[in-house]
């Protein structure tokens, strides 16, 4: 008969571990390829065109140039308007204009939040139901485990009661 | 404290190290700007900024509106306080979505390692299930040994 092997279960190895930290900073650097889970690969890979834009949208707005160049364009809009020689001043104090231009912002600034809100708990449905799928599938794992433990201490106890009956 | 002792709630373990990999990737790991980011989410939505931006108001209002203060820069309708909203409102969406984006992102990033995770755990499973038929197997063949013997003895006495 074979003899047991000695290794420890694969979830506890050290290597592993390391496996599995070198492939998430991989996936992190690397958005959008290459998902092992199947929510993400369902979100990322398998988005439709309005998806995909919605994302895209959402990541240039949500992001540090797009903050710093709204800041930049403001203070050169002030700076025009206020101290400028040679330009005509198209937007006096108290700004006007840029109050309008800002509130455009805003006003769909709002909604596309709400946009990648809704793609976020979109998302978090699809993790749900696979959660839910796999507990199934962890749940058919264990019943045939037990099953086969049953029938294993069913064997013992014949054995046992062989042996007595051979003793005595 | 209350909970001095071996018992350490989860935000008592927040401030120190990391367990979960994915803490430790996107927390631990996070470049300048992904911190100044975290920073500027949690600033923004906290009652402290609520609190100074609502006196900030008030105090405004009441300078610009009350005969007795003679300095005043921006009379009724409040136009430039209506601007400072604006561009309050203006950096507020897309710092909401700056933040939005790195929480999707370490959403992606735990869902990877759940997957990891999980297939680690199926496999463990397998390989208990078959350990244990392997162990059914033995079993059985012990019996049959014993089952021999005592036929045999049987026949001996017989």
């Amino acid at each position: 008969m074979a003899q047991p092997s000695t290794q420890a279960p694969v979830s506890l190895s050290a290597d592993h571990k390391a496996r599995v930290v070198h492939r998430l900073r991989r996936v992190h650097r690397e958005p959008g390829t290459d998902h092992k889970h199947p929510a993400n690969q369902a979100h990322y890979e398998e988005s439709t065109f309005g998806e995909r834009l919605a994302d895209r949208v959402a990541a240039v707005i949500g992001s540090w140039p797009f903050i710093i160049g709204q800041s930049v364009l403001m203070v050169v809009w002030v700076y025009f308007n206020v101290w400028a020689i040679f330009i005509h001043h198209w937007d006096p104090y108290p700004f006007i204009l840029l109050n309008l231009v800002l509130s455009f912002q805003a006003t769909y600034a709002g909604p596309i939040v709400l946009l990648a809100g809704n793609r976020q708990s979109q998302k978090d449905r699809i993790t749900l139901e696979h959660a839910a799928d796999e507990s199934d599938k962890g749940e058919q794992h264990i019943t045939k485990i037990l099953i086969e433990i049953k029938k294993n201490t069913a064997l013992t106890l014949q054995i046992l009661r062989e042996l007595e009956a051979e003793e005595g | 404290m209350a909970s001095e002792g071996s018992v350490t709630t989860a935000r008592q373990r927040v401030a120190r190290q990391h367990k979960h990999p994915v803490n430790q990737l996107f927390h631990d790991e996070a470049t300048l700007g992904e911190r100044v980011a975290d920073n500027a989410a949690s600033g923004i939505g906290s009652w402290w900024f609520l609190a100074i931006q609502s006196v900030i108001i008030a105090i405004w209002i009441a300078i610009n509106s009350v005969e007795f203060f003679t300095h005043k820069w921006d009379i009724y309708p409040f136009i430039l306080l209506n601007l400072a909203f604006t561009i309050q409102a203006a950096f507020t969406g897309p710092v909401l979505l700056l933040s939005g984006n790195r929480l999707a992102q370490k959403d992606r990033l735990r869902l990877e390692h759940t997957a990891e995770v999980a297939e680690a755990a199926e496999k463990a499973t397998l390989e208990i299930l078959s350990e244990i038929e392997r162990n059914t197997e033995a079993t059985l063949k012990v019996l049959d040994h014993l089952k021999k013997r005592r036929a045999a003895k049987r026949g001996a006495q017989a």
